[in-house]
């Protein structure tokens, strides 16, 4: 009897509903990951399982250490990795550090352990506008154009396209909604053409065909209102530099709606205090693990990874013995 | 069954993780049987489907700490909601009465009242439950068979062979469903006397609904009066002047007289069934004619004519719910 029920929509067909709130999906998992897990969680009952499963759904804790696919799979799972990774790193932006782009596909990878550096790439370009890509960007800029880049990923992938047929002096008419194989392409050959996009495209026609291209999107993108905003700025713009705006435009992240605002991205005396008393915990019993759920042990791990400078140079050392293959194939769309 | 096609369907194409899936998917299926996931599955996205709720994740959590908190009697501090007052132990007859109110209530949550059948089913499993804690009663097979939403009998007797619910267990529900709606004690208050039983009567299940159904409606009343204040209130003015208070007051009134019209008790009953074609026709036209006359434009001209008279002073924001809450209040009849 709280607001969350709505009293009109019952006339939303089932699969529709069941549809759009992504349950299905959910609930599939839930029966994967108990399958995957059965003896570890038949001690303590499916029920109690289910209900920590969709309690951590519920909370954005869940995509902490799962597979790519997972985390990409929905909106809200999206918006959850974000979170996480703002808050698992925040101090890092506190603390003023530069990082580079490999760093961040570091940090990213010890949430997820599959994380294609494409995206990571792809979030770079957008911070340092497609210029020398191995230049140190600081937490908050490389946070909000992830943001958008990971959430919007495949919107921004169709603007590409638009943007390249644009440039090459191609009717915007004839723009096809790319396949999965042609985007991992993309960025090497946006890259080559970087002297051709600095006087970018008119923009009342990416303009149009952007709004076009909204009109029969099927995933998600940013605000129209937002984009129409940002390109009645200036005659011309470049790919990236419409990225760089969206990526700072207010409307979005609130769209989004899991990150603060600039001014407060640092700012969180709670988070503060609950850091302060782990690391009290983690200093006065090192190796007790005894408290909360799996998903806040976990938690707690990362935090404790986070903090010290080691672990990230630990994983470079990995990198290079490893040699980075973590090529994603991007085949199963949900 | 369309749940269970796409479930399995939906197994199948899962496919996130490993490829030894396909030769253990018979030893899963066992498993799965075993545990009784799917009927699990599949009692939760009823529910959920029946519920609409606009936060489906949020419905299946909730669902879920909820159905743990019932299995697990000695599970304390565990998500949910802190429903064992006891934990450990051997639950006394005091603790199993607390327990079945807290899912009695949870029920009850489950949907708005607008939602006719499933509030219906919902009110009859609360009913039900509550049932369950009268001495005498002995005839359900254990604390899962009232899950199943019976339809409602409609009949004045109650449902169980216990004869009702203890009219202290009624009364306690319909403090907390007030208390949830947001409504304070002292709103609720007046209504309460009205609906109220005496604790050792046996309530039957028509007077249970009654009452359960004019609680809900009335903490979506109060909800709403107290936006109406909010809408006249301007923040940084302190109080509303008393007259401009009385004049949403009175078109508040006027409107609730027409809804009614000369049955005096229609707002709560407009959920019962109607006996004629007729008589639905009637009422429609006068919720219609009530909502005309509490529309914004009714509102604003009583409001502009009371800027130049009336009385004077202010009216904070209590005295304006409880006026509206009285207003309330005398439509519903004393119960016993």
């Amino acid at each position: 009897m709280t607001n969350r029920m709505s009293r009109f929509n019952s006339t939303v067909p089932v699969d529709e509903y069941l549809a759009d709130s992504n349950v299905m999906f959910y609930l599939s998992d839930a029966v994967t990951q108990l399958l995957e897990h059965k003896e570890e969680y038949t001690q303590f009952g499916v029920i109690r399982y289910l209900a920590e499963y969709f309690s951590s759904v519920k909370n954005s804790n869940h995509v902490l250490f799962r597979e790519f696919n997972y985390v990409k799979a929905t909106p809200h799972n999206r918006a959850s990795f974000i979170r996480v990774f703002w808050r698992c790193y925040r101090q890092i932006g506190k603390s003023g550090d530069l990082l580079s782009m490999l760093e961040y596909r570091s940090l990213l990878q010890l949430l997820c352990p599959d994380f294609p550096v494409e995206m990571v790439q792809s979030a770079s370009r957008i911070v340092l506008m497609d210029d020398a890509i191995d230049c140190l960007m600081s937490f908050s800029d490389f946070l909000y154009a992830f943001q958008l880049q990971f959430y919007y990923q495949e919107f921004l992938d169709s603007v590409l396209l638009i943007y390249q047929d644009l440039l090459a002096g191609k009717s915007p008419n004839t723009v096809i909604v790319p396949t999965s194989t042609s985007i991992e392409q993309l960025p090497s050959v946006a890259a080559e053409e970087t002297d051709r996009e600095q006087d970018g495209v008119d923009t009342p026609t990416l303009a149009q065909c952007v709004d076009a291209l909204c009109d029969r999107f099927k995933h998600s993108f940013p605000p129209r209102a937002c984009m129409r905003d940002i390109l009645e700025q200036s005659d011309k713009v470049s790919y990236y530099s419409f990225l760089m705006s969206l990526a700072k435009h207010e409307t979005v992240n609130q769209t989004i709606g899991v990150l603060p605002t600039k001014a407060e991205l640092l700012i969180d005396p709670e988070m503060d205090q609950e850091l302060d008393k782990l690391i009290a915990q983690i200093s006065v019993s090192p190796g007790s693990n005894s408290s909360g759920s799996a998903v806040g042990g976990a938690l707690k791990e990362v935090q404790r990874k986070a903090s010290p400078r080691r672990n990230i140079h630990h994983r470079r050392r990995m990198e290079v013995e490893s040699d980075g293959s973590t090529e994603e194939t991007d085949s199963s769309e949900n | 069954m369309a749940d269970k096609e796409k479930r399995r369907s939906g197994l199948g194409s899962a496919g996130l993780t490993g490829d030894g899936k396909a030769s253990r998917s018979d030893s899963d299926r066992d498993f799965l049987t075993q545990a009784g996931v799917g009927e699990l599955l599949r009692g939760a996205v009823l529910k959920m489907v029946e519920a609409r709720s606009d936060d489906p994740i949020g419905f299946l959590a909730d669902h879920f700490c909820n159905l743990a908190s019932m299995t697990d009697p000695g599970g304390a501090g565990w998500g949910g909601e802190g429903e064992q007052p006891n934990s450990g132990g051997p639950m006394g007859a005091g603790a199993q009465e607390q327990q079945h109110l807290n899912r009695a209530l949870w029920h009850l949550r489950l949907a708005h009242h607008s939602q006719r059948s499933a509030f219906s089913n919902n009110v009859r499993v609360a009913y039900d439950l509550l049932n369950l804690s009268a001495p005498r009663t002995c005839s359900f097979d254990g604390p899962e068979a009232p899950d199943v939403p019976c339809s409602p009998t409609g009949g004045g007797g109650g449902g169980g062979v216990g004869g009702g619910v203890r009219g202290g267990l009624y009364t306690q529900t319909l403090q907390c469903l007030c208390s949830e709606g947001g409504v304070p004690a002292s709103t609720s208050a007046p209504l309460l006397r009205r609906l109220h039983c005496q604790d050792h009567e046996a309530v039957p299940y028509d007077v249970f609904r009654h009452g359960v159904l004019t609680c809900a409606v009335f903490s979506d009343y109060i909800r709403q009066a107290q936006r109406l204040y909010a809408e006249v209130c301007c923040p940084d003015e302190g109080p509303v002047s008393r007259a401009l208070c009385m004049a949403v007051l009175g078109t508040l009134k006027e409107a609730l007289e027409t809804s009614q019209g000369s049955d005096a008790n229609n707002i709560v009953n407009a959920n019962a069934k109607a006996n004629s074609c007729l008589e639905v026709n009637v009422k429609a036209i006068r919720y219609l004619e009530a909502s005309a006359k509490i529309s914004p434009c009714k509102l604003a001209q009583a409001m502009s004519g009371a800027q130049t008279r009336g009385p004077g002073g202010n009216m904070d924001a209590k005295e304006f719910e409880n006026a509206a809450a009285e207003l309330f209040i005398t439509r519903v009849k004393v119960v016993s």
